[in-house]
């Protein structure tokens, strides 16, 4: 069991120096943005995932079988609960995104950094505990109060991490490589009621339609000094996110006779192209399934 | 290295990565495998009466009102993009709001419901804020239990004759407030504590939220009036327009 | 003589405001022919489109199509029959994927799936957007936009196309692409019905204008006739084009000499004539 403490302190102490330069690096990219509005790319406030799921090298993959595949994953990750599952999947997702897929490491660690905070504090939560005595194998003194813990709270909060490192990854090993809009197409063919696909449909386009307009309105803001101060900023802000209410319900209307004029009758079907299952992807995917729910009863 | 000094060090040490990495904090999504399985099913299972409903709530709207499917899902995406936005704040950091509270006070609890379901699943998969197995447990806490509250603030406050911009303040506020109660509960459930159980590992998951999400629920209510107050300036007819989407309601 | 393939009796059209944006229109289309719709903003255009697409439904007045009047039962032949390309296409790309979006038409109208496929291909052949073909609507550009609008709708396959100001916010590249894109539309005997304020694009391109003022109908008339009636120009806030204007500077001059068949030059080529003739 040392052993699990050891590999999973060291991935800790990995992960929070990677954190720490992420930082830096996504605020210093927040500001060359901030700097050169509109130029450098088209939405004031873009989705990187969404960007980088249709630039995947595996974009190609049946998204019915990356769908199954992934969330297969994220079940075993969490039932199985095992450190050395875990670090499988965490690996072997990574080799998924960044080898097969082209995404850049950077790109894919500053993604897989997005839930870190929470998963950092919440873990630091668990393993702590409060008390007016010290207890425990670990204490620290704080004015009129102890911090502690056990060693196995410890050892436990560390293989959560390492567990929820892997169900995150296999997770976007899915989303950077599968547009929504597959994913849908997914869930449409799970029978999920037609009335939320449907739905789930036009927000997907909304969301890009009304990203777009706050871009717009934002640098409008901008250029008129509507972020000069704090309590300037709220106002715009609030102005900007009424504002687009307002267009959203105009836009809703023109979109439902744009639909109409095109003989929309109440049902909204969009035309799919198959794609092709891979065999030979789908036997070593069901293999590596397999290899992953027998480990724990090899390695012990 | 003196005692006094190791300790000092220890709490520098402590508070250096909370308060670093706090920041950074969203609202609270419980992450992609960070639930046991069983409570992945139950807190699923919690919300199904509630999506049901919302599902056939939304269906009569439909049904009525057929040109209403473009508004309800602009109304989505709408929900979407405000919890994207980032808040304009002088430190730099990045917070947002979950902007179901204002989704329950202008589209109803019931529809926002159906709606906080999917936004949930588009923040998973786009933004990468939450996942698929904690779907359950984050609907019941942002989709159902927050815009419920805040529904019902609204109403009462609107009963109680409290000025309207006092009560949609409220209604946002303590809506996020008792999401994040919500979720602190869930994540204590999940993991008790060993020597206090549930209720104290509530009252520790409450405590390391607090800083964050104390000034995030009372943020999320100004702003929420700032919004309607942007409305009600420059787009009445529209507000009124509204009021189908609210009237499939009952 | 060709084919009447649209007649519009005395159409009246309220908004739910109560503002009446259509009273009483009355015209007839005919098979193959190249019309542009002119007058202000809010003089009733894009309501009119609407009201022959069978999107709203007129207060008042009869539509004809093929000889068949448009009742609440076939209003769904009006659809089919009558494609609008809309002014923003960010109101009417709903799909995520550009081909998706342009099976959507072809999807609606209950076709075999095998029929779809071939009409999305040939669509997004004729408008040069394969290579996008599953794109994103959203990592496009405005011109590209634009060309998956007009693919929506060719994919259809109707009988009038209705652009509803095509040329506002496109690059000259884009327009001129437009252009071409109309000119082979015109060749396979499509009607063409196209809104826009650009009077000297109206000019050179239309066969017919028609310019609507107040929700009616004032003029209706070829080019020539229309943009030499000053009265009509007046009341519909419009100008002269560019070009007519120099032919009748050229003529005032005496540069020219008023040419026994008055042909009106519409393009630059075509005055180039005019002014070569006179040396040789």
């Amino acid at each position: 069991m040392v052993k699990n403490v050891i590999l999973s302190v060291i991935f800790l102490v990995a992960l929070i120096l990677i954190l720490l330069k992420e930082r830096k690096y996504c605020l210093r990219k927040c500001r060359a943005n901030n700097h050169q509005h509109g130029a450098s790319h088209k939405h004031g406030e873009w989705i990187s995932i969404d960007f980088y799921s249709y630039a995947s090298q595996i974009r190609g993959w049946n998204p019915v079988f990356k769908v199954s595949f992934a969330v297969a994953l994220v079940i075993l990750c969490i039932v199985l609960d095992n450190p050395y599952v875990s670090l499988i999947v965490i690996i072997a997702m990574a080799y998924l995104t960044i080898v097969r897929g082209g995404l850049a490491a950077r790109e894919y660690l500053s993604v897989l950094m997005i839930p870190a905070a929470f998963i950092i504090i919440s873990i630091f939560t668990i393993v702590i505990d409060i008390s007016k005595e010290p207890a425990g194998h670990f204490n620290l003194h704080m004015g009129f109060f102890y911090i502690f813990t056990f060693k196995a709270k410890l050892e436990q909060g560390l293989l959560l991490m390492l567990k929820v490192f892997a169900a995150v990854s296999a997770l976007q090993m899915m989303t950077l490589s599968t547009p929504s809009s597959e994913i849908i197409y997914v869930l449409r063919r799970s029978h999920i009621p037609k009335l939320i696909v449907e739905l789930m449909n036009m927000i997907y386009r909304f969301i890009f339609i009304l990203l777009d307009v706050s871009a717009k309105m934002k640098n409008s803001a901008l250029s008129r000094h509507g972020y000069c101060d704090l309590k300037t900023s709220w106002h715009t802000f609030g102005r900007i996110a009424g504002n687009m209410l307002v267009i959203s319900l105009k836009k809703a209307n023109a979109y439902y006779d744009a639909m109409e004029a095109r003989c929309y009758d109440g049902e909204l079907v969009f035309f799919e192209e198959y794609k092709k299952i891979d065999k030979k992807l789908v036997i070593s995917s069901v293999g590596f399934l397999i290899f992953l729910s027998i480990f724990p009863w090899i390695t012990i | 290295m003196s005692k006094n000094q190791k300790r000092v060090l220890k709490l520098a040490i402590v508070f250096a990565v909370m308060f670093g990495i706090t920041p950074a904090a969203n609202a609270m999504h419980i992450m992609e495998g960070y639930l046991p399985p069983k409570y992945c099913i139950i807190w699923g299972a919690i919300c199904l009466p509630f999506l049901v409903a919302g599902y056939f709530s939304l269906k009569k709207t439909i049904s009525e009102n057929r040109k209403s499917i473009t508004i309800i899902a602009m109304a989505g995406a709408f929900i979407f993009v405000i919890s994207s936005l980032k808040i304009p704040s002088v430190t730099g950091s990045c917070s947002h709001m979950t902007g179901t509270g204002l989704g329950a006070i202008l589209f109803g609890a019931g529809a926002v419901s159906i709606l906080g379901i999917i936004v949930l699943i588009f923040q998973a998969i786009l933004l990468a804020h939450g996942g698929l197995t904690s779907l359950g447990a984050n609907t019941f806490s942002m989709a159902i239990a927050g815009p419920l509250v805040s529904f019902g603030i609204y109403k009462l406050c609107q009963k109680l004759k409290v000025h309207r911009h006092v009560g949609i303040f409220l209604a946002a506020a303590i809506g996020d407030l008792f999401t994040y109660c919500v979720t602190s509960i869930q994540l204590a459930l999940a993991y008790p504590s060993e020597t206090g159980g549930i209720a104290a590992s509530a009252v520790k998951f409450l405590a390391v939220f607090a800083p964050t999400q104390v000034p995030l629920a009372i943020i999320e209510g100004i702003l929420s009036v700032v919004i309607i107050i942007g409305l009600e300036t420059y787009a009445k007819s529209e507000l009124t327009g509204l009021g189908f989407i609210k009237a499939g309601e009952k | 003589m060709a084919k009447k393939i649209l007649q519009v009796e005395d159409m009246h059209y309220v908004y739910g405001n109560g503002k009446p944006a259509l009273e009483g229109v009355n015209v007839e289309i005919f098979q193959g022919e190249k019309i542009a719709v002119m007058g202000s903003n809010g003089s009733g255009k894009s309501t009119f489109f609407l009201n022959i697409n069978g999107v709203l439904l007129p207060e008042q007045g009869k539509i004809i199509y093929s000889g068949i009047t448009v009742d609440k039962k076939n209003i769904k032949e009006l659809r089919k029959n009558i494609g609008i390309v809309f002014q923003d296409a960010d109101n009417q790309i709903i799909a995520s994927t550009v081909m998706a979006e342009v099976g959507f038409g072809p999807m609606n109208l209950k076709l075999p799936k095998a029929e779809v496929h071939k009409r999305v291909e040939e669509a997004m052949e004729y408008m040069n957007i394969t290579e996008f073909r599953d794109r994103p609507p959203h990592y496009l550009s405005g011109g590209e936009k634009k060309r998956v609008s007009i693919a929506d709708i060719i994919a259809m396959k109707p009988e009038i196309i209705i652009f509803d100001e095509p040329t506002a916010a496109l690059d000259p590249l884009n327009a001129t692409m437009l252009e071409g894109v109309l000119k082979s539309l015109e060749a396979e005997g499509k009607t063409i019905l196209l809104s826009t304020h650009d009077v000297d694009f109206a000019y050179r391109w239309a066969e017919r204008i028609l310019v609507f003022c107040h929700g009616k109908i004032i003029a209706d008339g070829t080019p020539v006739d229309i943009f030499n009636n000053r009265e009509v120009l007046k009341q519909a806030n419009l100008k002269q084009p560019a070009m007519l204007e120099i032919y009748e500077l050229l003529l005032e001059k005496n540069i020219l000499n008023g040419n026994a068949n008055k042909t009106y030059p519409r393009h630059v080529k075509d005055l180039r004539k005019l002014l070569e003739g006179l040396n040789s």
